[in-house]
């Protein structure tokens, strides 16, 4: 016992007292500390607006899931990085995240070329890459990190061709599609999907994202001579290519994909909207609970803001990340594990989404058939235009 | 048959659009020998003044049309003041690259203000429509047509016959001549950039309405459409202008008819090539302007470099070359990554727009080739990683030097016209050459880094392979500006008929020029592919190639230790500013704003 001198007292309880401050700091960050989710998206550059929406989705997620408790009583927050979507930043980023030992897992980018150019730092980094607009068909195959909650086109695309197809009967379409990864895709997806029911694809022209004049693509269409236009496009270009198409004296039934689905449609495109019918994953009017906590939700937190389908995913995607840190916890493999496990969580555009563990991502979008009745989305009743 | 007077009408609707941008930037070419590539950006100033006016304020037209046109011109008096004229002294391509940073700086203003939705800006004449061929007109088309002519037509009046005007177009033909006479050049400078602003703002306003929307990312392509119809039409002619606007409206209109809409901007930047390589000063340039002085050498400072002591180099290299030792983070890493291949981009452009004195504004283009020679190379054909980036090189070498020796008989700022029209080029045809390129789904799944068989996939092995990669380029290049040929590179850009009068071989030696920068362009954009595993027809776009130019002058033209500088302060400087988060193009914007205004030679100097 006199073995004990006061030089080994004193450092054992020094070992003690570093031991006790340890485990008092690990105890406030369980108690305090918010978990930390990374969002890589463009906040300036030319696709700014859509980080813009995606914040406004992402923050009244995380109003609801504050005031619900939390992540068993730990906050959930998000960093957002600004990337422009560029793949240069979106690398950078990916490090940074990696190297962050507070962030649990990743959201975004929002483009194709910056979303799947840090994919493989994600999955070397062993942080889930969680892509909630990266409907590119390779997205998912980049590695077990990657999870999407982006809606296959694969789903969307037959269910935009059976209305138009089966429901309004057209039987000779033209489609004009943005020509990117997206547009693309989707576009193939529908005209398979178009033939299968006994239509014929009159013509397909792609456009660039910057195009603004359509009118000489629109006389081509017109040469086709289609009895329906498909629009394959976001809601600014869709708006104004139904607004050249009225111009040039087009008159055919125009049938538009649900990313168009946004009152900025209806403000940009006016009067040319009208009648306009659009296959949406969602809409106001969904008696669906969810649905409509949504709609409440954002129009109370935005001043009446209507919220469109690009808030929507953020808000579904920052519900799906919460579901998943709730089983997962803070740990980064745990949260890829619990990216299986999770079920039904109720969403806007799935209802209860379930991811499917060999694509990675969620089946069953929902579908509305809309169509523009006098400037405003409503449910289609059935009768032709 | 019928469709055929659309087509034309189209055409000559899009035209009139164009030709609003198009006249404003002709005059400032024509007084300044400017590229103003903010005047897309006053373009956009407009139409958000334009849609305060009629959205918030409800002012009849005419009443909107004044308030933006004195608003616009205002703002238009502001960057004269402010931004151009304290470079009045400094370098050509001081003012250029000021443009460039202003126009960021408003983008950014605009974008902050009004968010970057988009908006509608409501016509606000009647919706009453002519039938016209199988189309039809309305009253705003004609608004705009008429807009474009009588400008065109109000400004030939005041060029010729009043006395402003005259002291306009002398100060236009020789400034210094202009000034001897007592013309006051900075009342005309002032005059110029106010009409010019003027214009682009109602421009804005009228082309918002006419597609009824509006948004903060608009600029960029107007400029780009503006500047090739001002190129073709003959740079600085007034009426050339509005022709070379017509005239490509027309292009782009009859290219969709034969061929498809995703074709379209291939056509509008095939004319410019073809206009220039057939008439290098536009379709109406005026016989009698007497060309810039010295000839090639426009955007060159003269200074004296900063020299770097030998000892200096070996230390920072020594200190880059051991970072990974220390405890740097991975994100540290990966932005130097970014520098070293950006840095690589920079050397390639500093060898041709510094040292040859051909001003590339395409250089994204080498990367793009350099990029998808290295992936198609590895994944189709097995070929080794680190043997298809030599073949990426190699690729850029010969096929971007191929594409840009049209440009060799071109001079001055057509150089850079271009070289911008031929990296559209390449840009479109990697979109459209579907059954190699793979179209717009882009190319995924590229193998990762590897050298004899070992997966460079660390941050740390991929950073010392680009590092060494880069440190290799710019010790080749460094010896080669020593050299006999360094030196005859230098006599092309300074005054090139001395020097083809000394039997210096134009063509030949800025073959040799581009074939060297564009293996280090290839170099860095194959690296790139491996690195990102995916590419496509956006990953390397226009952006890229103006931020590889302003490393270039940031640096100091020519200068190689300067290349790799100013790539690690422009990689740097947007990382640093990152926590600014929505504020940081703008701080990016001022800061390049104040780089011009006091080091227009750039950091290092020009070699």
């Amino acid at each position: 016992m006199s073995n004990i001198d006061r030089r080994s007292l004193v450092k054992g309880s020094l070992a003690a007292m570093m031991a006790g401050a340890a485990i008092s700091r690990a105890a406030f960050a369980q108690s305090s500390e918010p978990i930390l989710l990374g969002v890589s998206g463009p906040l300036t550059g030319p696709n700014a607006q859509y980080g813009t929406q995606w914040k406004q989705g992402f923050d009244l997620a995380l109003d609801e899931i504050q005031a619900a408790g939390g992540i068993n009583g730990r906050k959930l927050a998000y960093q957002f990085e600004d990337s422009q979507s560029d793949p240069r930043q979106s690398v950078a980023i990916a490090q940074k995240f990696v190297s962050d030992p507070r962030i649990v897992m990743e959201l975004g980018d929002f483009s194709s070329p910056a979303s799947m150019a840090a994919s493989p730092i994600y999955q070397r980094g062993g942080l889930v890459q969680f892509g909630f607009t990266n409907s590119h068909p390779d997205f998912t195959k980049g590695g077990d990190f990657m999870w999407s909650t982006s809606v296959s086109q694969a789903d969307e695309q037959p269910l935009l061709a059976s209305y138009a197809v089966r429901r309004l009967g057209l039987k000779k379409l033209a489609v004009l599609h943005l020509n990117t990864d997206w547009g693309r895709t989707s576009r193939d997806y529908f005209v398979n999907a178009a033939k299968e029911y006994g239509a014929e694809i009159a013509i397909t022209e792609g456009y660039i994202a910057e195009e603004r004049d359509f009118r000489s693509t629109l006389v081509r269409v017109r040469d086709a001579n289609p009895d329906g236009l498909i629009l394959i496009s976001y809601y600014s270009d869709g708006a104004l290519i139904a607004r050249q198409a009225r111009q040039v004296g087009l008159k055919q039934v125009i049938c538009a994909a649900s990313s168009v689905y946004s009152p900025k449609f209806l403000e940009l495109g006016g009067d040319a909207v009208e009648d306009v019918h659009v296959g949406t994953r969602y809409f106001p009017e969904d008696p669906r609970p969810e649905v409509q906590k949504f709609i409440a939700g954002f129009k109370k937190k935005y001043n009446g803001l209507e919220p469109d389908a690009f808030n929507a995913y953020a808000y579904d995607a920052m519900n799906m990340a919460a579901a998943v840190v709730r089983i997962g916890g803070a740990d980064r493999k745990a949260i890829r594990d619990a990216f299986t496990k999770v079920k039904d969580v109720p969403s806007v555009i799935f209802g209860a989404a379930t991811f499917d563990v060999a694509t990675r991502r969620v089946k069953g979008a929902m579908n509305a058939e809309l169509v523009v009745r006098k400037g405003q989305f409503a449910l289609w009743d059935g009768k032709p235009t | 048959m019928s469709s055929w007077l659309d087509y034309t009408i189209n055409g000559l609707i899009v035209g009139n659009v164009y030709a609003l941008v198009a006249v404003g930037l002709a005059l400032i070419f024509g007084v300044s020998r400017l590229i103003n590539f903010a005047q897309g950006s006053i373009y956009l100033v407009g139409a958000y003044i334009g849609w305060v006016a009629v959205v918030q304020l409800h002012t009849p037209l005419p009443l909107t049309i004044i308030v933006v046109a004195v608003a616009a011109a205002i703002v238009g008096l502001i960057i004269e003041r402010f931004g151009l004229r304290p470079l009045q002294n400094s370098v050509r391509i001081a003012p250029l690259l000021a443009t460039i940073g202003i126009s960021f700086v408003l983008d950014q203003l605009v974008m902050l203000t009004f968010s970057p939705n988009p908006r509608a800006l409501p016509s606000q004449l009647p919706d009453v429509r002519f039938q016209v061929g199988g189309g039809t007109i309305g009253p705003l088309d004609l608004l705009i047509a008429g807009v474009g002519l009588t400008s065109a037509l109000l400004l030939f009046v005041f060029l010729r016959y009043t006395k402003l005007g005259w002291a306009v177009r002398a100060t236009a033909q020789d400034r210094d001549a202009a000034m001897q006479m007592g013309v006051d050049v900075n009342r005309v400078n002032q005059a110029v950039f106010g009409i010019a602003a003027a214009l682009g703002g109602v421009s804005g306003l009228l082309v918002g309405m006419y597609y009824n929307q509006i948004d903060t990312a608009m600029s960029l392509q107007a400029t780009l459409k503006g500047v090739v119809a001002e190129v073709v039409g003959g740079a600085g002619n007034v009426p050339g202008a509005v022709i070379g606007s017509l005239l490509l409206g027309l292009v782009e209109s009859y290219g969709v008819a034969v061929f498809g809409t995703s074709y379209r901007n291939l056509f509008a930047f095939l004319l410019l090539v073809v206009v220039l390589v057939l008439r290098p000063n536009g379709l109406f340039a005026s016989a009698r302007q007497a060309p810039p002085e010295p000839l090639t050498g426009t955007f060159i400072a003269p200074s004296r470099p900063v020299r770097i002591p030998r000892w200096a180099l070996l230390v920072a290299a020594g200190i880059f070359a051991i970072l990974p030792f220390f405890p740097v983070s991975f994100y540290v890493l990966q932005t130097l990554i970014n520098a070293w291949l950006l840095g690589m981009l920079a050397l390639s452009l500093t060898l041709v727009a510094g040292t040859v004195g051909q001003v590339s504004l395409g250089h994204a283009a080498l990367l793009a080739i350099g990029a998808y020679t290295s992936a198609l190379l590895s994944l189709t054909l097995n070929v080794p990683v680190g043997l298809a980036i030599i073949g990426g090189g190699l690729m850029s070498a010969a096929l971007g030097t191929l594409l840009i020796s049209p440009s060799f008989r071109l001079r001055g700022h057509y150089v850079s016209i271009a070289t911008l029209a031929i990296g559209e080029i390449v840009s479109l045809v990697i979109l459209n050459w579907e059954s190699v390129t793979r179209g717009p789904i882009g190319i995924s799944g590229i193998p990762p880094l590897s050298l004899f068989g070992y997966d460079l996939i660390s941050p740390n092995s991929i950073y010392w392979f680009s590092f060494a990669v880069m440190v290799v380029l710019a010790l080749l290049q460094g010896r080669l500006l020593t050299s006999h040929l360094g030196r005859s590179f230098r006599a092309i850009r300074d005054d090139d008929i001395a020097a083809r009068a000394y039997g210096v071989s134009l063509n030949r030696y800025k073959s040799l020029a581009f074939i060297f920068g564009g293996f280090a362009a290839g170099v860095s954009g194959g690296i790139a592919a491996h690195l990102y595993s995916y590419i496509n027809h956006e990953t390397f776009n226009t952006q890229q190639s103006i931020l590889a130019l302003t490393v270039v002058i940031l640096g100091g033209l020519g200068n190689v230790v300067g290349a790799i500088v100013g790539a690690v302060a422009l990689v740097g400087l947007p990382e640093v500013f990152r926590i600014a988060a929505e504020y940081r193009i703008l701080i990016y914007g001022i800061v390049l704003l104040l780089l011009v205004r006091f080091r227009p030679q750039g950091l290092l100097g020009t070699m």
